[in-house]
């Protein structure tokens, strides 16, 4: 019998990254009864292991060195990028809004930007799918897009400090308001191949990772689910190379700790997210026909509006986006729209965002941060267009592992620097009503989007419309990279919703063939 | 730290509200005290006296200088820089350069008054160390107890999290 660690052999499906593109199709595969395995470059966190300290829980970013550059250049690391298995879904807030019909039809709405290849109607039973099973707390009624075929699971978390004062603010002026949908439990779920999910504790440490399973992540879901039907996941694996003969992929090589190892199989799915992904192809020169691979690379119009109250609200209790308006989703003079939420936060991530977006120093510095139980938060997330300019390349600088170090250039455009000013404005006006002192704002971008588009075209597009690549018949991609749009809402539901649909087309053409 | 803040301080964290994980990370902090590693002793100097201005602190409670000085010799980043800038302690260097001679010796004001043209000649490397000194400030036990912080005592769980609802660990931790 071969070693328990021993590496899989006979592989059907390799998926490079435990994200929430990896991972649902990962168990969707395997529970077909595919021999599946995944590579996973960091490592596994158990909840109980997850300190309340955000220093202590750098384990579960991206640390490997990126070069922004750009006129706003992106922060990675802790913004946006996870390393465990899990991937992302360690760190997000699970803050799971779903797309609006019309957030896949920019260019037939205002002639710019891109459509997606896809229909709302497509991806909306797998939305179903995903509240249930990941058990997203939510309103019974939510305000905006279609009317659901099926309620949220649980009841709406509590609402905090923030998000009480933003329903109050939101009031005055006539915007609607809801608790916003939350993939954290607000009551236990039996999880498939897991067992008990607590409900959550309104820890608030959402972005250093849930310590008690409340929060869906991948690894208490559907990493847990694949490997109930017998998937494996090999971490700590980075991957170095993808193996290509005879214009089909055959594996990839990675590396754990200093070895150099390589896993075969009959396909392989690139789930590494908008920068690793691009970063890997280029690298092996491969799917790049188009000249697509790490262009049109889009983070969302992120902006925050902070300010102290005289109450004492403990800023790092309950779940940190609570309350969600959707009201400006359309804004007159803007492409697409935004959504507003409130915003807890942790001591650090808030200590350092405002040092970095002030600039402050000295006793005033100290003061300010001194008030931070009376911190309150309120942020959008909004829609970034594809442009020629912002794009991912390889530089010259070299890592650790000899490979290049993806250099990233970002600028807003015209349309991202307007619904930043449009939404600081009714931030600052809101916080105005609640009477906060020290108001401030922090221009920024999240997420990370596009740099291999889907598509109809292989002349424009990297992969199809389910993921596959337009030129090695056996290469898929899927996570973010492949968004045509970046839509304006948080990119996480989305893109597990595309993850089990990708699966299911790779299973479809498995019976077809 | 005074005898009683430090008493106050381990309470909470020993306490059962603190998960066993959390106690370790913020009882090595509490104490934590680097050897000079990465900079000469003159670029050490200077990056002490510049830290405890740009973020007011008392070396000896807390050793911000020495955190970032131990960051760069183990190599650890925080996954980006811009692309701009030269790599993180090469940047620090020509930060710390740019001061005046004998910056460390001079008075509060006269450094004050130094630290706006270095922030001007060298925009990225001030942003960067600010953050990375007020990340290391912020972090700290002894700053979390005298801001009235008690966000790592969470093992049990938080009920109420509406405004100026507080558990007891809550409104007693911090000075009176």
């Amino acid at each position: 019998m071969a070693p328990a660690n021993a590496l899989p052999t006979d592989l059907d499906v390799l998926v490079i990254g435990t994200g929430a593109g990896g991972a649902p199709l990962l168990a969707r595969l395997a529970g077909a009864g595919l021999k599946v395995a995944a590579l996973e470059a960091g490592v596994r966190h158990p909840p109980e292991g997850i300190a309340t300290d955000e220093v202590a829980q750098a384990g579960i970013f991206w640390l490997d060195e990126r070069l922004s550059a750009g006129n706003d250049p992106v922060s990675f690391g802790r913004n946006n990028s996870g390393r465990g298995v899990g991937g992302s879904t360690l760190h997000y807030t699970a803050y799971t809004p779903r797309a609006q019909p019309d957030d896949l039809k920019l260019k037939t709405e205002f002639g710019v930007g891109e459509d997606w290849p896809l229909e709302f109607a497509e991806l909306e039973p797998y939305y179903d799918e995903l509240e249930y099973f990941l058990g997203v707390s939510g309103p019974a009624e939510y305000p905006w897009g279609p009317p659901r075929q099926r309620a949220y699971r649980h009841p709406p978390l509590p609402l905090n400090g923030a998000a009480r004062l933003m329903q109050k603010a939101c009031a005055e002026i006539g915007m609607k308001t809801s608790p916003a949908a939350n993939a954290a439990l607000s009551r236990p779920q039996e999880q498939p191949g897991y067992g008990t999910r607590h409900t959550c504790t309104n820890r608030g440490f959402c972005q250093a990772g849930c310590s008690v399973g409340a929060k869906a992540s991948m690894d208490v879901t559907f990493l847990a689910l694949a490997e109930f039907h017998g998937a494996r996941i090999v971490d700590g694996a980075q991957v170095t190379a993808l193996t290509v003969k005879g214009g089909r992929v055959t594996g990839a090589e990675f590396m754990r700790g200093d070895e150099v190892e390589h896993l075969s199989a009959k396909t392989v799915i690139l789930a590494a997210g908008a920068v690793e992904t691009p970063r890997l192809l280029l690298m092996n020169g491969l799917a790049n026909s188009s000249g697509q691979v790490g262009r049109n690379f889009m983070a969302h119009v992120g902006v925050q509006v902070w300010g102290q109250v005289e109450d004492d609200l403990r800023p790092y209790k309950g779940i940190p986006g609570g309350l969600i308006s959707e009201d400006t989703h359309r804004v007159p003079g803007l492409v697409g729209g935004y959504l507003l939420q409130s915003l807890g936060v942790m001591p650090v991530t808030y200590a350092t965002q405002y040092a970095r977006g002030t600039l402050k120093w000295g006793p005033e510095l100290v003061r300010h941060l001194s008030g931070y139980n009376h911190v309150a938060g309120i942020n959008v997330l909004g829609e970034c267009l594809p442009y020629e300019h912002n794009y991912l390349e390889l530089s010259d600088e070299l890592d650790a592992r000899g490979l290049p170090k993806p250099r990233v250039h970002f600028s807003f455009g015209e349309n991202e620097k307007r619904m930043t000013a449009h939404a600081e404005a009714l931030m600052r006006d809101l916080w105005g009503r609640i009477g906060a002192r020290d108001v401030w704002a922090l221009p920024r971008a999240a997420h990370t989007l596009g740099t291999a588009r889907m598509g109809r075209d292989p002349e424009t597009s990297v992969v199809n419309p389910v993921g596959r690549s337009h030129d090695i018949e056996n290469l898929w991609i899927c996570d973010n990279s492949t968004y045509p749009s970046s839509l304006s809402v948080n990119p996480a539901l989305t893109q597990m919703a595309l993850s089990l649909r990708t699966a299911d087309a790779l299973l479809d053409g498995l019976k077809q063939a | 730290m005074t005898v009683g803040e430090r008493e106050a301080i381990l309470a909470l964290l020993n306490s059962p509200h603190v998960t066993a994980p959390t106690r370790r990370a913020l009882l090595e902090r509490l104490d934590a005290r680097y050897a000079r590693q990465f900079f000469d002793e003159a670029e050490f100097g200077r990056l002490r006296a510049l830290s405890v201005r740009l973020v007011p602190h008392d070396p000896a409670e807390m050793d911000l200088a020495g955190t970032v000085d131990h960051r760069l010799h183990s190599g650890v980043g925080d996954g980006w820089r811009y692309a701009d800038a030269p790599p993180d302690g090469e940047a620090y260097r020509a930060l710390l350069a740019a001061l005046p001679e004998g910056f460390e010796a001079l008075g509060g004001e006269a450094q004050d008054a130094a630290i706006p043209s270095i922030q001007s000649s060298h925009p990225y490397a001030f942003e960067d160390l600010l953050a990375e000194l007020t990340e290391a400030f912020m972090a700290h036990p002894l700053t979390q107890y005298r801001f009235g912080y008690a966000g790592f005592a969470d093992a049990p769980e938080w009920p109420r999290v509406g405004p100026n609802e507080l558990e007891p660990r809550e409104v007693a931790y911090g000075p009176r």
